[in-house]
């Protein structure tokens, strides 16, 4: 399927090539590795039968669960008009925009793409993608161990457990060992921790996984004093509300960028940003577009600072990261522009005033939420039974209630896109599901 | 001549430069609208607010249409014209994909949502790994890493937890070949390994005495693509990974050229104990401008609870995820990149056991076709059957006219063609290294020759300076060295390097 060639081609094609099968192409294959059978599997599907096949696949999952879980990836309203534009083919179907003269559009969204992320946070430069938030952070570690030449790193335990496995993982933890600092009662970085200047880097998360927030300026300053690099993990879909990280004096900025562009997808694909300071530039890892101009003076878009990449440095590149998540990072840029500055301002003052709503609610229904008092548009509720069996239930009654915290206790998110009705639906369910 | 691969009618043409979203935005126009709040308004205070509105550009949604549907103007896809890039397997991807992977549940699930819920997703992860263990020769499957650099990371951080848990630390040496992709050693370097080149030998294949030479009982594992990334069959694959083995090392499978061979033979049988597959480029998932991709790892038996988890498996009709015992961790914040999965899952479907006993051969048809008239033009760089793709080179052009692969490359894009993979791999000099895939015809084969010789014979008698080329296009040549010197990587910066300048 999909391959053109008549009898009249094939024909034209064997005789140029003095062929008369297609197995005369192997002759200089050994033969004890050819396939004598072909392959074990099953006959084709044409597209009917294809719908068919899949659309029953996608029937066995549970249709309809209204979203209450976060942890990075957030169920915030996509608009048609950003889905359409990404997914047009002469953006889905191009490669890597090396021949930038007829590369010239990705290569200019990219650039849009890399200017609003450093707009948004407050940064210089950004790259043009990483896979996603988690290896995002792992790449920023990177940078850091290079920048300050030093083994050790201090990281917020506030980080979903899921990032800080691919940290324990992309980072040589005899080399580097990575030291989780526990939140304290309120759910905050403890203030009054203090550096050394062995450490390479401190890396926070805001909010913290657990949907508390603090303002970092003062962490921020205490680790510059001791020379280590901060890293600030966003949630990009509060960057309306919040104080950026450039003005909180961070060197690097990384996020989860899913729900800036990119539908939920089951967790990928979505697009890790990074964005830092000029003077880290040569340590950057991935792509990075800049502007120049062609030999009539025209604005042109090229790809730069190449000889950072893999295919130049080979093993002393600054990572082996080549095929991104640009499409992912175009859908970032269409949404970005779509939303305006009103319209990111709106979806996280919603999200926490929907949060307040809910947590005053469930308070008054007599649940008792563990973080309450800094928590925005995320927060921890404590069950009466076991969570996992609350989830569980609450998805039969089509909600998801949130992400398992502890035995415990259910992590739960508000958007935007929530609305009152389904909020003391939520309620009253769990009411029934939770009691003793 | 005609051929539905030539792209020369695009107006890609001409024009002037499209302004960025900034320079269109106006205070006060916008195009998102939400529905009112429809709870109580609270007072809510935290040190980490602010009230000063985010910097992002102020447009209409029709201006934003517009601005972005002109973008796609000015640029190349599968969609436009044949792209014959060498290792990066552009065949056209089929649009029913996009549809079955728009289905609600597929494309808004969220990432947490227990496995009870997402059976059918579980179920097309499940189905996945049967089809990419079979075409491969191997045993399962991880679909976390979201593309091949990614797969080679997860690959090698498996030999090295292997190699711990034998007690065999002191293997660090990865044994990479000089052709391989520049992503080989760079993996071996992050994955903490020393890397060691092998060398190529004037057939183009891996210099056997070389690599005897080379192994020993510090080597850990070698990294090899085959066909190898001069479109030829390493026929001694079988003895390499024996010499290998007995050293006690793993041998890895890059997947960059697995076109080549589905349905012909399968790295498995080669003695390959792991395989990275990238899903972009063998199983037609689109390229969306550099990314998505992605890079599930497979392996045999002996390495599957190494595996990054959690992997699925089934019990009693039931899908379920599952950790492995000795997982290295994971290389995704979730289950990789699902969507993509999702697609090649498609692919695999619609060509089936007739499509897929195929594909490699209607690959390989096709390029050996290729390098037999482009030989006609320029010479190859080996006298070897091709496999997927070939390299040619335009050494003597250079030497002869001072004609570069980059002159050549060029001159194409203003005649409707991508430019093949120039200067890779960096062994062959002044490479210009072809893939046509299955899936394009013999007429835009034949038209991409007749091009090739239009264009050599045009810049041998041409006047004029092959700067100029590209001529037709909306830009010329960029120069690359204004924003390497000055960073200029964010709309602020041209305006101030123009201020001090």
């Amino acid at each position: 399927m999909f391959v053109p060639h008549s009898e009249i081609d094939l024909k034209k094609m064997f005789e140029e090539l003095s062929i008369e099968t297609l197995d005369d192409l192997f002759k200089h294959l050994p033969e004890s590795l050819k396939l004598d059978n072909g392959l074990d599997l099953e006959p084709s599907l044409s597209e009917l039968e294809a719908i068919s096949y899949f659309e029953s696949k996608e029937a066995i999952n549970t249709q309809n669960l209204i979203c209450f879980a976060g942890g990075g990836h957030y169920d915030v309203y996509l608009p048609h008009t950003v889905k359409t534009l990404t997914m047009r083919p002469e953006f889905m179907t191009s490669y890597t925009p090396y021949q930038a003269e007829i590369s010239q559009g990705i290569l200019q969204i990219l650039f849009e793409y890399q200017s609003l992320i450093c707009d948004l946070t407050d940064m210089q430069l950004a790259n043009a993608s990483l896979y996603d938030g988690a290896t995002a952070v792992a790449e920023a570690i990177s940078v850091a161990i290079n920048k300050t030449k030093r083994d050790e790193i201090i990281m917020s335990s506030g980080f979903n457990p899921n990032t800080k496995t691919v940290v324990n993982t992309l980072i040589d933890q005899q080399k580097f060992p990575v030291h989780y600092i526990s939140l304290d009662e309120n759910y905050l970085f403890p203030e009054n921790y203090e550096f050394t200047e062995k450490q390479a880097a401190f890396v926070i998360s805001l909010p913290h996984y657990e949907g508390t927030a603090q303002d970092l300026t003062n962490l921020v300053s205490k680790a510059k004093e001791k020379g280590l690099v901060s890293i600030c993990y966003i949630d990009p879909s509060m960057l309306g509300i919040l104080k950026t990280p450039g003005s909180m004096g961070f060197d690097i900025v990384v996020a989860e960028g899913q729900s800036m562009g990119s539908s939920l997808s089951f967790g990928g694909p979505t697009v890790g940003w990074f964005a830092t300071r000029k003077d880290f530039a040569r340590l950057v890892p991935g792509r990075i577009i800049g502007e120049s101009r062609d030999s009539k003076n025209n604005k042109t878009y090229v790809m730069t600072l190449r000889a950072r990449e893999q295919d130049i440095r080979r093993e002393k590149a600054s990572s082996n990261i080549c095929t991104n998540q640009t499409l992912n990072a175009v859908g970032s840029t269409i949404h970005l522009s779509w939303l305006g500055p009103q319209g990111l301002q709106e979806i996280g003052y919603q999200a926490i005033q929907k949060a307040a709503y809910m947590k005053s609610q469930l308070i008054e229904h007599g649940f008792t939420i563990s973080n309450n008092t800094n928590s925005l548009r995320e927060f921890l509720i404590q069950t009466k039974n076991d969570s996992s069996q609350i989830i569980e239930k609450m998805g039969a009654r089509g909600f998801l209630a949130g992400i398992k915290y502890s035995e415990k206790e259910i992590l739960t998110a508000v958007t935007e896109k929530r609305t009152k009705i389904e909020i003391d639906s939520f309620i009253q369910n769990l009411l029934e599901v939770d009691n003793v | 001549m005609y051929s539905g691969g030539n792209a020369s009618s695009l107006p890609l043409v001409g024009g002037k430069a499209e302004p960025t979203i900034k320079q269109l935005s106006k205070p006060g126009r916008r195009a998102s609208r939400f529905p009112k709040l429809d709870v109580p308004e609270v007072e809510i205070s935290n040190s980490a607010l602010t009230s000063i509105k985010p910097t992002l550009p102020e447009v209409s949604e029709h201006d934003l249409v517009m601005h972005y549907s002109r973008l796609a103007h000015r640029n190349f896809a599968v969609d436009l014209g044949f792209y014959p890039l060498g290792s990066c397997t552009m065949k056209y991807n089929p649009r029913f994909a996009d549809f079955v992977a728009s289905l609600p549940t597929f494309a808004n699930s969220h990432p947490s949502t227990p496995s009870k819920f997402t059976q059918g997703n579980l179920s097309i992860l499940f189905e996945l790994e049967h089809y990419l263990t079979e075409i491969t020769g191997m045993d399962c499957a991880t679909f976390q890493p979201p593309a091949g650099a990614s797969g080679e990371l997860t690959g090698l951080l498996i030999i090295k937890k292997y190699l711990q848990e034998n007690n065999l630390q002191h293997k660090n040496q990865i044994i990479v070949p000089d052709s391989a992709h520049g992503t080989n050693p760079a993996s071996a370097k992050m994955a903490g390994f020393e890397v060691v080149e092998v060398s190529t030998d004037l057939r183009g294949m891996v210099n056997i005495e070389d690599l005897k030479d080379k192994v020993n009982e510090n080597t850990a594992g070698l990294m090899l693509t085959n066909p190898n990334t001069g479109g030829l069959f390493e026929e001694n694959i079988v003895q390499i990974s024996k010499v290998i083995h007995d050293e006690g090392g793993l041998v890895y499978y890059d997947g960059a050229n697995l076109n080549a061979i589905v349905g012909v033979c399968r790295p498995g049988d080669m003695g390959f104990d792991i395989v990275h597959s990238n899903l972009h480029k063998t199983f037609a998932t689109p390229h969306g401008g550099g990314g998505p991709g992605s890079g599930p790892v497979a392996v045999k038996n002996f390495l599957r609870e190494y595996l990054p988890g959690p992997i699925v498996i089934k019990k009693d009709d039931i899908y379920e995820w599952y950790e492995p015992a000795s997982s290295i961790g994971r290389m995704h914040g979730y289950h990789g990149n699902f969507l993509v999965a999702l697609r090649a899952l498609v692919y695999m479907k619609l060509l089936g056991k007739e499509g897929l006993d195929e594909l490699g051969s209607y690959a390989v048809l096709n390029a050996r076709y290729l390098s037999s008239i482009v030989s006609k033009v320029i010479p190859l760089a080996y006298d070897e059957p091709c496999m997927h793709e070939f390299v040619a080179s335009v050494k003597n052009l250079k030497k002869s006219h001072k004609i570069k692969a980059y002159d050549v490359g060029k001159a194409l894009l203003d005649r409707g063609f991508h430019s093949p993979t120039i200067y890779f791999p960096l062994i062959v000099e002044e490479a210009l290294m072809f893939e046509p895939t299955e899936t394009q015809t013999v007429d835009t084969l034949d038209d991409l020759a007749a091009t090739l010789e239009i264009i050599i014979q045009e810049l041998q008698e041409t006047e004029s300076s092959f700067e100029e080329y590209p001529k037709n296009l909306p830009v010329g040549r960029p120069n690359e060295l204004i924003p390497a010197k000055h960073l200029t990587v964010n709309w602020g910066d041209f305006e101030l390097l123009e201020i001090t300048e």
